[in-house]
């Protein structure tokens, strides 16, 4: 029997061709979606960095992409030595969340030199003057730091905010006694 | 947010065109050769192919490139389209089905691909002009009535009772 004389042959080459079709473009579309839905991470720059103040001293240094930076500050006993601007953050893109965290102070809590420092205090103020929050680190003439914490604050496009320190060692504190305080701003997009 | 268009939406719809058809030519497989559906499904399966390459090779090629590429293979399967319409035309004589194939085919399947390759100029920062956006709108009311009038009863009457008188 040929093929041919079957009579629902176009039918049947119709269906198939419409089955297959079905097949390819359900698969094809499967494809382009796993495509779409492809994670994918771009570099950019971040949003917010730090920036040279005003009261910046050319012996510290600021890291590559303004990301990080390091700051050697002084401490005079029994008075008071306040840095007005030596830091600054920008903003470069969207409104976002702020707050400076402690990661570490390496005059642990315990060591007698820590008596030594009355307070470090680092104050975030916004374009305005605002202050918007800050890290005191104290010791009321203990050996303990007392462990400082800062909510999240809303930062606007294009601002720029500065932050102050100030610093002060105990009377009669012993001279180069070095505290290292590491501190993260975190940035909520 | 919507996701935006990516080059491989192309191909995408060039494998839909050539997959349709595919299914035209089985249709009207009287006036075509009868190969040419399942030639059809092999273009459409090797745009398939070729959606499977740019997936895995994703970082590799760069936009540009992916979009090159895509856009190739659905002027391919455009050209196809306005191709079976002068076979229709130039070759088999048939003037009616040419006219319905512009119609039906040819004209919405060029106005679509028109459609997503501006929007995707768009959205990738390459503005057409404003003669060109204006003249795409011109031409596409243009077609539609002129496709309107020769689809309509009357004319289509006309047309078959010219036909009957030749005979």
């Amino acid at each position: 029997m040929e093929l041919r004389k079957i009579p629902f042959r176009r039918p049947l080459k119709l269906l198939f061709l419409l089955l297959t079709s079905m097949l390819i473009a359900t698969a094809s579309a499967a494809v382009y979606y796993s495509l779409v839905m492809q994670p994918s991470v771009t570099i950019t720059a971040a949003v917010v960095a730090f920036k040279e103040g005003s009261d910046w001293d050319g012996s510290w240094s600021m890291g590559t992409n303004n990301t990080w930076c390091r700051l050697a500050l002084k401490a005079y006993p029994n008075a008071t030595l306040t840095y007005d601007e030596p830091l600054n953050l920008t903003n470069t893109g969207a409104p976002v969340t702020i707050r400076l965290r402690t990661v570490s102070i390496s005059l642990a809590s315990g060591n007698p030199q820590v008596s030594n420092f009355t307070f470090i205090n680092f104050t975030l103020h916004d374009e305005t003057g605002v202050i918007k929050g800050s890290l005191n680190y104290t010791t009321s003439g203990t050996d303990t730091w007392s462990t400082p914490s800062m909510g999240f604050t809303a930062m606007d496009a294009s601002d720029e905010w500065y932050i102050a320190i100030q610093t002060k060692a105990a009377a009669g504190a012993e001279a180069n006694i070095v505290a290292d305080i590491e501190i993260a701003v975190d940035v909520q997009e | 947010m919507a996701s935006e268009l990516l080059p491989e939406f192309f191909a995408l719809l060039g494998i839909d065109l050539f997959l349709m058809l595919s299914l035209l030519s089985c249709l009207l497989d009287d006036r075509m050769p009868k190969a040419l559906p399942y030639v059809y499904q092999i273009a459409a399966l090797a745009g398939f192919g070729h959606l499977l390459v740019s997936r895995n090779f994703f970082t590799v090629f760069g936009d540009y490139m992916r979009f090159w590429y895509c856009f190739i293979y659905l002027l391919v399967s455009l050209a196809n389209i306005v191709a079976v319409n002068i076979y229709f035309a130039a070759v088999k004589k048939q003037w009616t089905l040419a006219k319905v194939w512009f119609g039906a085919v040819s004209f919405p399947t060029i106005l679509i691909s028109v459609f997503f390759v501006s929007d995707y100029c768009y959205l990738h920062g390459v503005h057409f002009p404003p003669f060109l956006q204006i003249a795409l709108v011109v031409s596409a009311v243009i077609m539609g009535t002129s496709f309107a009038i020769l689809l309509s009863t009357k004319t289509l009457r006309s047309q078959s009772k010219e036909e009957k008188e030749v005979r």
